[in-house]
């Protein structure tokens, strides 16, 4: 059963996933979902993975560590979170958790060193592409493994690399139980076994070529990461299995953020094919920064051109001239104000034409949408958190006529 | 900071176009390969993901282009840089028998330690760009004047330059080393390479942007000479009178105009387009400030940006000298 609103995933799920595009301000709609469900009574802790601090200065939260930080109690009473409510928020410091990981699973403090230590290990685990998602896992696993955090919101990395994210778990149980894997940490274990002689013929011709391309040195460091890493697998695959069964059990939830440019709904598309082959339960879909009108209903069709707009222009001069006074260039004003209704009606329709195709495929499978519109300044506080907030958790279709 | 005027966008031989999702990367993208078509470049515009987007802004409703890449219109090819394809292609040119690479790329535990290996994405994406700038016509003269890429979002998009330099760092001798070398002199050629960072003219785009350059000068070393600004709204008011909707706002609310919508809507749509452009006039001036770099600003089409003809109305303004934005 699929949750009716947004509203109705506070409460009733542990785990609440955002994933969406880069630019559409993922951060800030995760960031104020996590907010409005401590205002809701709730104990939040919200995860982002974005290199760029965006949280924590939406928080205000000067150095967001590894470990989630909560926002002090004042800040949040201000912001009407009864006291049982609460919100931590935390940056993932993706090299920390993977050490924190290797440290916890490691049998002993030498080879927990000799991972930290191999090459390989390290640029796993630094800046390279993949890891984020890996660790970003990791971490939500660990926040839900916490009794004092009710509901965990995380943020995922941007772009084509949401599915990395969700694919982390399944990449790495499947890495590590991979028979190349196994030969290379096992290589007389697999010598015996007739249904091994085929591969392993195959994986010896496999493993002169990759050290023919790579060069001697790059395979020594992998074969010595693995085999240190071999204690460890086992208790890597476990926390994969968990954190995957956790992710996409009952309990958790996507949600998908998107903007409405032409350009961003077609990357939201794609996102949303995606996430369907990879049979993700997506609960709605919140658009943000769409340009409503703030008039009643839709904008019009068209605004006056040709003769009918000078009629309407002089009509508009007059009053104004007759307001401002004499001095006043009250025509230019006048074709100025035309033109700006003109102009922000286009990009009212142009952003309604965009998303009509994804809200439609969203409603039709039973998910809700959401609109936050373009606010007038950029979100980088707490209050401003709350005003998109607000927005968000508002019915769909009276946020489509509301105006800003 | 008195540097040569920068060179022309089309000048070079590989633009790298790179920014955080949303900001209108592959906006530039198509833009400047038709700007490059239409000055009688030989011009081939290449995607770095998932998905195609270049050519349904080129060339709406035309097929997928695919790694095999096509022609979009004259001087103009388009491709999507799949990386088990350049792969496949990078295994075959340095085996001698193809058997063996179609059947490894086949094998269940290559793809999956593939799919589990970090870097080596980007390590032969870039490789196959090079490649694609080495390529030469029968004559002589290279088979692409203007190579421009569709880089990944900004974060992945670093790691990406970076990858060659970490291999020649990492790895001790052999032919991925030898090869990663010839990237990595590729990309900071500061006369062929060059990158070209797209944003927004909102805080967060160009702190991001400003963090982008800064880590770029320290560790990437790729030349860098000019930042993007897109989607810039421009006055929306005369200058001599800035407070328009202020003014709209003070008439009577029951006043009929013909044709039009109340007072109160005319005021709301000239303050968000007001706020909207003071927003972007002061990120533009930060991000020129933050990053050390002349912006280029592109206006905001209204409309939104659906085709080559709305590409047409960008190419000016992109070509434009940088740093002219006031």
């Amino acid at each position: 059963m699929s949750p009716a609103s947004l509203a109705d995933l506070i409460g009733s799920r542990r785990i609440v996933v955002w994933v969406g595009t880069g630019g559409v301000g993922k951060t800030t709609l995760a960031a104020a979902f996590a907010l409005e469900a401590a205002r809701r009574g709730r104990r939040v802790a919200v995860l982002t993975i974005d290199p760029a601090r965006r949280l924590a200065d939406a928080l205000g939260v000067a150095e967001l560590g590894n470990l989630p930080t909560e926002i002090p109690r004042e800040r949040l009473a201000a912001l009407g979170v009864p006291d049982e409510g609460h919100l931590s928020a935390l940056m993932l410091d993706s090299k920390r958790t993977f050490d924190d990981l290797v440290t916890r699973l490691a049998e002993s403090p030498e080879v927990r060193d000799r991972i930290l230590n191999n090459r390989i290990y390290q640029h796993v685990s630094d800046a390279l592409a993949g890891s984020a998602e890996y660790s970003a896992m990791e971490k939500v696993f660990e926040l839900s493994d916490h009794p004092e955090f009710e509901l965990i919101v995380v943020d995922t990395p941007p772009s084509q690399h949401a599915l990395d994210f969700l694919d982390a778990p399944r990449r790495l149980l499947e890495f590590l139980d991979s028979r190349l894997v196994r030969l290379l940490v096992h290589p007389a274990f697999a010598a015996g076994r007739v249904g091994f002689r085929v591969f392993q013929r195959g994986a010896v011709g496999l493993l002169k070529l990759i050290e023919r391309i790579t060069g001697f040195g790059f395979l020594e460091d992998v074969s010595e990461f693995l085999l240190a890493f071999e204690g460890m697998s086992e208790g890597f695959q476990q926390r994969a299995r968990l954190v995957q069964e956790r992710l996409l059990g009952s309990d958790a939830a996507f949600v998908l953020g998107a903007a409405p440019g032409a350009q961003s709904v077609r990357h939201a598309s794609a996102l949303l094919a995606h996430l369907d082959a990879a049979r993700v339960p997506l609960a709605g879909v919140i658009l943000n920064r769409v340009r409503l009108w703030p008039g009643k209903g839709p904008p019009p069709d068209r605004l006056p051109d040709g003769a009918e707009a000078d009629v309407a222009q002089h009509a508009l001069a007059e009053t104004l001239g007759r307001q401002e006074g004499a001095d006043f260039p009250a025509q230019a004003a006048a074709r100025a104000a035309i033109d700006a209704a003109d102009g922000y009606a286009a990009l009212v329709r142009a952003d309604a034409v965009a998303t009509q195709d994804l809200t439609g495929r969203m409603r039709d499978r039973g998910g809700f949408v959401g609109r936050v519109p373009e606010l007038r300044q950029d979100v980088h506080d707490l209050e401003g958190l709350v005003e998109v907030a607000e927005w968000m958790f508002r019915d769909g279709e009276e946020a489509a006529t509301g105006g800003g | 900071m008195a540097a040569e005027p920068p060179l022309s966008l089309l000048d070079r031989r590989l633009v790298i176009v790179t920014g955080k999702g949303g900001t209108g990367k592959t906006t530039v993208a198509a833009t400047l390969a038709l700007a490059g078509a239409a000055a009688g470049r030989r011009v081939l515009v290449a995607e770095v993901g998932a998905d195609e987007h270049v050519p349904a802004l080129l060339a709406p409703g035309s097929p997928p282009v695919g790694y095999a890449g096509r022609s979009l219109r004259a001087g103009l090819d388009a491709m999507r840089i799949d990386p088990y394809q350049a792969l496949a292609e990078y295994l075959s040119l340095q085996l001698p028998v193809g058997g063996i690479v179609r059947r490894l790329l086949r094998n269940q535990a290559f793809r999956q330690l593939m799919d589990a290996s970090p870097g080596w994405r980007e390590l032969i994406t870039l490789g196959k760009i090079w490649h694609l700038e080495q390529m030469r016509d029968a004559a002589g003269p290279p088979r692409f004047d203007l190579i421009v890429v569709d880089a990944p979002a900004t974060g992945h998009g670093l790691t990406f330059l970076d990858v060659p330099r970490v291999v020649v760092s990492a790895v001790r001798a052999g032919p991925l080393r030898r090869h990663s070398g010839w990237v990595e002199a590729l990309v900071r050629d500061r006369d062929r390479t060059l990158l070209l960072p797209v944003t927004l003219a909102e805080e967060l785009p160009v702190r991001e942007t400003a963090e982008l350059v800064e880590r770029v000068r320290k560790d990437i070393g790729v030349c860098v000479d000019r930042v993007v600004v897109n989607a810039v709204m421009p006055a929306p008011f005369p200058p001599e009178v800035p407070d328009l909707d202020e003014r709209l706002a003070r008439l009577p609310e029951d006043l009929e105009l013909p044709g039009l919508p109340g007072p109160r809507v005319l005021a709301a749509c000239a303050g968000h387009l007001r706020a909207r452009h003071a927003l972007n006039a002061r990120w533009l001036r930060e991000v020129e400030e933050r990053s050390g770099l002349p912006a280029v600003a592109l206006p905001n089409l209204l409309q939104g940006v659906g085709g080559p003809a709305d590409l047409e109305l960008l190419v000016g303004a992109l070509l434009s000298p940088p740093g002219n934005t006031a």
